[in-house]
């Protein structure tokens, strides 16, 4: 459903990816870890179309189409979604009204009329109950006064009102205490269908415990180095990048 | 020419003709108006409070000058709120006890649009609230400027709320599209003591509107007036707001919020005036400033000697939405007196780029996203206004016009 091939990005003028091959099957979970600054944040932010970066190289193909010559809205409707590191507070912007664009703004892309207000409502409190997100949350604006904790499940609510077909959760587990990374991970494998696939970014072995990817790859400066099974996820746990750097690169 | 030269003379040659259908109280008062604006001239940019708007360029088209009575104000626009609920404007001269105040706060001397409105004035439109009275549902007046040629209007307006009485007024300027306007619009508030007055002016009219329009206002003890200037439309519009708080314990609310976008320039210039102890100001006014327009707030905040313990917020936020949009904002604070608690600020920001791309993320158009973010900005000042059904039907007019903002040609 998605194939990355030699996929280069620059920022400004700095090469960030610097080839990068992957592809990922309907209902596959793949992890993505790697040292800070590697790229794994500008890989996700390329594949949703984050207008700073430019791809120099390479393509990207997702449901058979060709993913870079679509606009950002439209990788959304067509089933991207990415729980984003750092959500941005929008003040004035309400829960309900933001949803409420985004899930319309997908129903019209679909050739489908607009919800009407009482099915929304309720299917945004069908939703919430999922992630566990209060309701005074979802009645303020998006991400205003949310604590980090209260954001990583914001996303995760958002994700269920999109239903989308492949999910980018960029580092969605730090800051999260033990409980609410349980009820957001619980969370998204009670969403997930068995089609959904997701590309999980994240330094620590909890989250995926929950949610056991096929496939972990290791991301060092813009390339992956090394691909392997679950029990990759495990060894870099206990004994960090070092040894993969002097195995695959020499270092 | 100087374009004063056409207004003066116009003033020289029909004054006959303009004081026959005109009362004696604005008959009396305007061969000074005319001494004073021969002598003040329109004023260059040069003139502090003019600095933001060229008065000459506006004043210098020859436009027809309306000579006939104007017709009492129509209320029954469709765009008015509660259409079946407004008391009709009370026009002139049915309370004489009001027509008393009649150019008491303004001063000819001291400005040329003053003195030109003076001059060139017909009718004053009365609203008056009894000692005690309540009125319970706003005087609105909508006005349609509708013309086949350029025309100019002078409006003069004198509301006054006596002692414990309680009055709102809304105005709705309009216009009809394709043709040039040029309005004067001079009002005097007396808010009596204990007195509460809402006065709100709205602005939607078209780009070829001139708008100079003045408010002086007295809150006395005890007494609050909230003022409030929305502009959705127009083409230069420059208001003037001066209040004078002279009595203890008065309260004035600023309100403002101004949706430029095409060339539109809007220039709110404000005053509050403190002069007796423990008066309270707050002011508050938000600009989108979209494509090439302009605008401008300047706002005084003068705290006089003896005026302990005023408390004082005034602050001017500003989206400027394009590299060809402009704002200049200048908040002023002088304070002659002990023990105040005052600030004032300002901010000009572009729209949030990462905000921006989070609603895209999840499927919102850009265009849409835009329009949600400056509805945003502006909900902050539309939800501070006191009137629930203005307040309601301000937040639809102001989401009206950014969506057809976004999808108007002009501003691709
Ligand atoms: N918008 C940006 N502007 C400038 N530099 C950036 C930007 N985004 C990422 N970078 C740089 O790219 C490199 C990779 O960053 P990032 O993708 O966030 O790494 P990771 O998520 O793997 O920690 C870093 O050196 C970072 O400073
Ligand atoms: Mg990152």
């Amino acid at each position: 459903m998605l194939e990355i091939k030699n996929l280069h990005a620059t920022v400004g003028d700095k090469e960030i990816l610097k080839g990068i091959d992957l592809v990922i099957r309907p209902g596959e979970i793949h992890a993505l870890m790697g040292t800070n600054g590697a790229g794994k944040s500008t890989l996700s932010n390329v594949l949703v179309g984050h207008p700073a970066y430019t791809v120099t190289e390479g393509s990207v193909t997702f449901h058979g189409k060709d993913l870079l010559a679509l606009s950002p809205d439209e990788r959304s409707h067509e089933g991207l979604f990415l729980s984003f590191q750092q959500p941005v507070e929008i003040p004035g912007v309400s829960m309900v009204n933001f949803m409420r664009a985004a899930v319309n703004a997908k129903r019209k892309y679909q050739g489908l009329d607009p919800m009407d207000a009482g099915a929304f409502l309720k299917l945004m409190r069908e939703k919430r109950k999922i992630v566990e997100l209060d309701n005074k949350l979802t009645s303020r604006s998006v991400n205003e006064g949310f604590s980090g904790g209260e954001k990583k499940r914001n996303e995760i609510f958002q994700m269920a009102m999109l239903e989308p077909s492949m999910c980018i959760l960029d580092e969605t587990d730090s800051g999260l205490d033990v409980d609410a990374l349980r009820i957001v991970a619980e969370g998204f494998n009670k969403l997930r269908k068995p089609e959904t696939s997701a590309i999980v970014i994240t330094h620590y072995q909890r989250l995926l415990d929950y949610l056991k990817p096929d496939v972990v790859h290791v991301l060092i400066d813009g390339r992956i180095v090394k691909t392997g099974g679950p029990e990759l996820a495990a060894e870099i746990e206990a004994r960090g990048f070092d040894w993969i750097k002097k195995e695959e690169l020499g270092q | 020419m100087k374009a004063v030269r056409q207004y003066l003379d116009f003033f020289r040659s029909e004054r006959q003709r303009l004081e026959a259908g005109s009362l004696p109280l604005l008959n009396a008062q305007r061969e000074a108006a005319a001494a004073a604006l021969e002598r003040l001239q329109f004023p260059s940019q040069k003139v502090e409070r003019y600095k933001y708007t060229d008065v000459e360029a506006a004043f210098a088209p020859n436009y027809g000058i309306e000579l006939t009575p104007q017709k009492p104000a129509d209320t029954t626009e469709k765009h008015s709120l509660e259409p079946e609920k407004h008391s009709p404007a009370t026009v002139s001269p049915s309370h004489p006890e009001a027509l008393s105040h009649y150019a008491t706060l303004t001063d000819v001397n001291a400005d040329a649009i003053t003195a030109l409105n003076t001059m060139l004035v017909q009718d004053v439109t009365v609203i008056y609230a009894a000692p005690g009275e309540r009125k319970e549902h706003p005087v609105q007046i909508t006005r349609t400027l509708q013309a086949t040629a350029p025309l100019m209007q002078n409006r003069r307006l004198l509301i006054v709320a006596e002692a414990g009485a309680e009055l709102t007024v809304i105005l709705t300027d309009k216009a009809v599209a394709g043709q040039d306007f040029l309005t004067t619009q001079v009002t005097e508030v007396f808010v009596g003591e204990g007195a509460h007055v809402e006065l709100y002016d709205i602005e939607d009219t078209q780009e070829r509107c001139h708008r100079f329009h003045q408010v002086f206002a007295q809150v006395t003890a005890g007494g609050h007036l909230t003022h409030g200037v929305f502009t959705l439309a127009g083409g230069v519009s420059r208001n003037q707001t001066d209040i004078r708080l002279t009595g203890e314990g008065a309260a004035v609310q600023l309100l403002g919020c101004a949706v430029l976008g095409g060339t539109q320039h809007a220039d709110n210039n404000t005053l509050i005036d403190h002069l007796a102890p423990g008066c309270t100001s707050r002011e508050l006014y938000k600009y989108v400033v979209d494509q090439q327009a302009t605008g401008a707030f300047a706002g005084r905040v003068l705290v006089r000697e003896g005026a302990v313990q005023t408390d004082s917020v005034e602050r001017n936020a500003n989206l400027v939405c394009t590299s060809q949009a402009r704002m200049w904002t200048q908040p002023m604070l002088e304070i002659y007196a002990d023990d105040v608690k005052c600030s004032h600020g300002s901010t000009v920001g572009q729209l949030n780029d990462d905000a921006l791309f989070y609603m895209r993320q999840r499927g919102i158009s850009e265009t849409e996203a835009r329009t949600l973010l400056k509805q945003a900005f502006a909900s902050e000042v539309l939800n501070e206004i006191p009137h629930e059904a203005l307040r309601q039907r301000l937040h639809v007019l102001v989401e009206k016009r950014f969506r057809s903002c976004e999808n108007c040609q002009l501003c691709k």
